[in-house]
């Protein structure tokens, strides 16, 4: 990872100093060692405050929203569910591919934050669960590739026998009814509605959030039980079939809501009704609950 | 017995009181002026000119409001409908028990005027906030000196307080009165243009002026009143930013370290200037 | 000579104290700690401060304000019953007995005060612990406060390691640390030295830096990585901005406020369209300069007590002591 940050340097000094690119948006060192926030560098000079490491969980793509409307390109460094993140936006017709220029990095895959901060600099750390499920480490669209493509190919054909993991999701459908419900309502009731996993997500991209709408009484303000579960609900049910699994709504919740194994409920589901789905892994149109197929399931008609 | 400033401050300053709507006056097409008593015909409190209230229809929203005269035994505010509580509040009709709370904020510096000369520039729905103040100029009038007042609005139509414009200030002793509409008009005989352009063409002595308008307005008679040699101490003006609590506790309403509900909304220029511009 | 107890007999204490009091201690559940009711099976969290704040026993997330009743024209208003329990905090912090400080200048000053928040301070009586060592994020030091001494409190309680010493502070704290003598004995103790801090952040001259600074270009540059979440302004003990809103059914509503951020568009913008915070800039600034420079001109303190929680808890490590640093730095 050291040579991929070097050439990351390299790549992002060459593309501002040629005045291709406004800014390069990748990840630096922050407060602590396990720390990788999102950097925006905007001078040459300033490169060198890029890295990749095990730390780099940030998926830049959403930030892309914010130069919509801004004079000039954008690089961003785009890992494997990064790329997804991409192409959702592009799916939904938030972002221009010509704006932008994609550097794709081979990911072996992020280290537990958590993990690190207990274990220590010396600990033997796990890769975050995310990681560890991920069936795309590497970038699926890109104009330049940093890195090994043919061994970072290799490296994830091998990881792809342990994908398609979904004993947690087998785990809480053996659940009876009243269990699951119980099982979210105590983990939604710690929810402060910070909206962190709203605005982390790259398919939260509406213009207007439902739950920003608190005078058309969609929601209210309040935090108890009900409203949160209606936001549980909404959120999770308005990303499924665009979930690219990056995992950043769970890592950024402060409150430790199991947040992913809802969006991989949601996902085992559009698996079996409409036949195997990875969002963001292709640009076409074909959405499973955004598009219209005379063989979809519709018991419930 | 109207409840004293003093006294509201010792009730719950952020429960309402129950209050009725005992008038309503349909100035413009989309302003309408709410006549507000207690329930026991009473003042629900006593405002200074250019404080602001609380007024709400529990079930849909509260929201401040200037209070734009005052009554031996009402209160008034002129309303444009603009969101869902005021929407819902041009619904009503005369009867209907709203909740009120206040009088908030600070309100106009009638020391600083007493004896002078004033200038009220207004636009739109801007005069309401204004008006507390005129009338209380009127109402005292061998307090102060002479009063100008310009101002404008979209159409005749447009125009706020009509009958205080064109039946009663008119015949208020050393009391001028300038009003304009945007656009030449059918039946309008009286001035054609901007607040702005009306002011600096009107070529007012310095004096203390009291400027509320919308935003553009606002910026482009700025200059012009500069450009009279008017001091910033004697530019004032009222800002307006959402607020929920009207105790300088809840905290979206500030500008810097000042919150308009309770250290405004009257402003002098000089004060602002020392506020971010952030409004 | 001070008061003590062995650590692992701390439960008959707060057992004790039970009987008068809802008595709230630290624990932590499935990953979040924070002041919990005490009973026999709450397992104490003692050896971190509590992630959240002890701000919502005073201010809680959503509080019911009144109720009202609407029906054609006619309107009934009524107040709450409010609530009379005697309440007692055990292990509040430093840094968050700092944080009360702020918050009883916002909901008890500047000419109104807040019946809701007064209500619940008056009948909370507070037995602060002391800090052993600085957690990762800690830097209170930074901002004027002693982990080891906390303001505010009517019990300053230390942790000796295996023991727990009592002081009285205050006279209520007098008649509560009696209350509880008859399981406490007496001994000469040494305060355990508290550790260097992992994080620290130069405070001097950044509230008078900044009254020039509202158009820097630093906050172009701060804010990118921003969210406009509200993790940090929710984890922090001295944010208090609020909302009101209804919560009705049929013709019967209630009044009610929650916590609001000022990293919502939604929080400023007007009823006619137009919001004097437009983009994400402004926000982060109004956060860092209502810390840094607004409160502080307001009620003479920082609004920021360095608690470290916000550095935890933000998403995208937007860290504040980064920020004065930049502040400072900045020409």
């Amino acid at each position: 990872m050291k040579e991929i940050t070097l050439q990351m340097q390299e790549l992002a000094r060459e593309l501002l100093q040629k005045g291709e690119v406004n800014v390069v948006l990748g990840w630096e060192k922050g407060t602590f060692w396990y720390l990788s926030p999102p950097a925006f560098v905007d001078k040459p000079e300033d490169v060198e405050r890029l890295v990749y490491d095990d730390y780099c969980h940030h998926n830049l793509s959403k930030y892309l929203m914010d130069y919509r409307y801004q004079e000039g390109k954008v690089a961003v460094f785009l890992k494997g569910c990064d790329s997804r993140a991409f192409n959702i936006l592009l799916e939904d017709n938030q972002l221009e591919r010509e704006k932008y220029v994609l550097i794709g990095i081979p990911c072996p895959g992020m280290k537990d934050q958590e993990k690190a901060k207990e274990f220590g600099v010396n600990g033997d750390i796990p890769l975050a669960k995310k990681c560890q499920e991920c069936k795309y480490p590497n970038p699926l669209v890109y104009d330049y590739f940093l890195g090994d493509k043919k061994a970072a190919d290799e490296a994830a054909a091998t990881k792809e026998a342990k994908a398609k993991e979904y004993s947690d999701v087998e785990q809480m459908e053996k659940m009876t009814s009243d269990e699951k419900y119980d099982f979210w309502s105590s983990q939604y009731e710690r929810c402060i509605r910070c909206y962190a996993c709203r605005n982390v997500c790259p398919a939260c991209n509406c213009r207007e959030c439902i739950f920003d709408q608190s005078r058309t009484g969609w929601i209210g303000k309040a935090n108890n039980a009900s409203e949160n579960q209606f936001f549980a609900l909404t959120r999770a049910m308005h990303v499924a079939g665009r979930c690219i699994e990056c995992g950043e709504c769970e890592r950024a919740c402060p409150m430790h809501i199991p947040i992913m194994l809802l969006n991989k409920k949601l996902i085992k589901d559009i698996n079996e009704l409409f036949g195997e789905y990875d969002a963001g892994v292709k640009v076409d149109g074909v959405l499973p609950l955004g598009h219209f197929d005379k063989n979809d399931p519709e018991e419930f008609m | 017995m109207a409840v004293t400033v003093e006294q509201v401050k010792e009730i719950n300053p952020l429960v309402p009181i129950k209050a009725k709507v005992i008038k309503i006056v349909q100035e413009t097409p989309d302003v309408k002026t709410f006549h507000i008593t207690t329930i026991d015909d009473k003042k629900p409190f006593d405002p200074l000119p250019g404080q602001l209230g609380m007024l709400s229809l529990p079930a849909i929203g509260e929201a401040m409001f200037s209070v734009t005269n005052k009554g031996e035994n009402h209160i008034e505010m002129a309303i444009k409908s603009v969101g869902q509580l005021t929407e819902a509040l041009h619904e009503i009709e005369e009867g209907q028990e709203v909740g009120i709370r206040g009088p908030y904020g600070n309100g106009f510096p009638l020391d600083y005027f007493k004896g002078k000369d004033i200038l009220f520039i207004g636009g739109g729905i801007g005069l309401a906030p204004v008006r507390s103040l005129i009338m209380e100029c009127v109402r005292n009038r061998e307090n102060y000196g002479k009063l100008s007042v310009v101002y404008g609005a979209r159409s005749k139509a447009d125009l706020c307080f009509k009958e205080d414009l064109f039946e009663n200030w008119p015949k208020v002793p050393n009391m001028d009165l300038y009003v304009t509409i945007d656009r030449e008009e059918e039946g309008w005989d009286g001035h054609v243009g901007f607040v702005p352009a009306y002011v600096e063409e009107l070529a007012f002595q310095p004096q203390v002026t009291v400027l509320c308008g919308p935003p553009v307005m606002i910026k482009f008679t700025l200059p012009a009143l500069q450009k009279m040699g008017f001091a910033d101490q004697d530019i004032i003006t009222t800002l307006e930013m959402r607020m929920k609590c009207g105790i300088g506790k809840c905290g979206r309403c500030n500008i810097g370290s000042c919150y308009v509900c309770l250290d405004g909304p009257v402003f002098t220029m000089e004060q602002l200037k020392e506020l971010p511009p952030e409004y | 000579m001070m008061k003590i107890i062995a650590k692992e007999r701390l439960p008959e204490v707060l057992q004790l104290l039970a009987k008068d009091y809802n008595v709230l201690v630290p624990a932590k559940f499935e990953g979040v700690s924070r002041f919990t009711p005490y009973s026999a099976d709450v397992e104490l969290a003692l050896e971190e401060n509590v992630l959240m704040p002890p701000k919502d026993i005073f201010f809680p997330q959503t509080e019911k304000m009144y109720k009202f009743k609407a029906k054609d024209k006619s309107l009934e208003i009524e107040e709450l019953p409010v609530e009379k329990e005697e309440q007692l905090i055990f292990g509040i912090r430093s840094c968050d007995l700092k944080s009360l400080e702020c918050l009883d200048q916002v909901f008890l000053t500047k000419g109104y005060v807040d019946h809701f928040y007064k209500d619940k301070r008056d009948r909370t009586a507070l037995i602060a612990l002391s800090c052993l060592q600085p957690q990762e994020a800690c830097f209170c030091g930074s901002m004027g406060v002693d982990p080891q001494n906390g303001v505010g409190a009517d019990i300053q309680a230390y942790d000796l390691k295996d023991k727990i010493g009592f002081k009285a502070i205050s006279a209520k704290g007098q008649e509560i640390l009696e209350k509880i003598s008859g399981l406490l004995a007496e001994e000469e103790v040494t305060i355990p030295t508290f550790g260097e801090f992992n994080l620290k952040a130069d405070i001097e001259g950044v509230p008078e830096k900044l009254q020039g600074m509202f158009d820097h270009p630093l906050w172009a540059d701060i804010c990118r990585k921003c969210l406009n979440c509200g993790a940090c302004t929710y984890v922090c003990p001295t944010c208090h901005c609020f909302d009101i809103d209804s919560e009705v059914r049929g013709e019967d509503g209630v009044k009610i406020r929650c916590w609001d951020t000022c990293m919502f568009g939604e929080y400023t913008q007007m009823a006619g369209g137009h919001n004097p915070r437009p983009t994400k800039k402004e926000r982060v600034r109004n956060r860092f300069m209502h810390k840094l420079r607004y409160f502080p001109e307001r009620y003479k303190m920082l609004l920021c007590t360095g608690c470290g929680r916000c550095v935890v808890k933000c998403p995208v490590n937007l860290d504040i002591t980064a920020i004065i640093k930049k502040i400072k730095e900045a020409e």
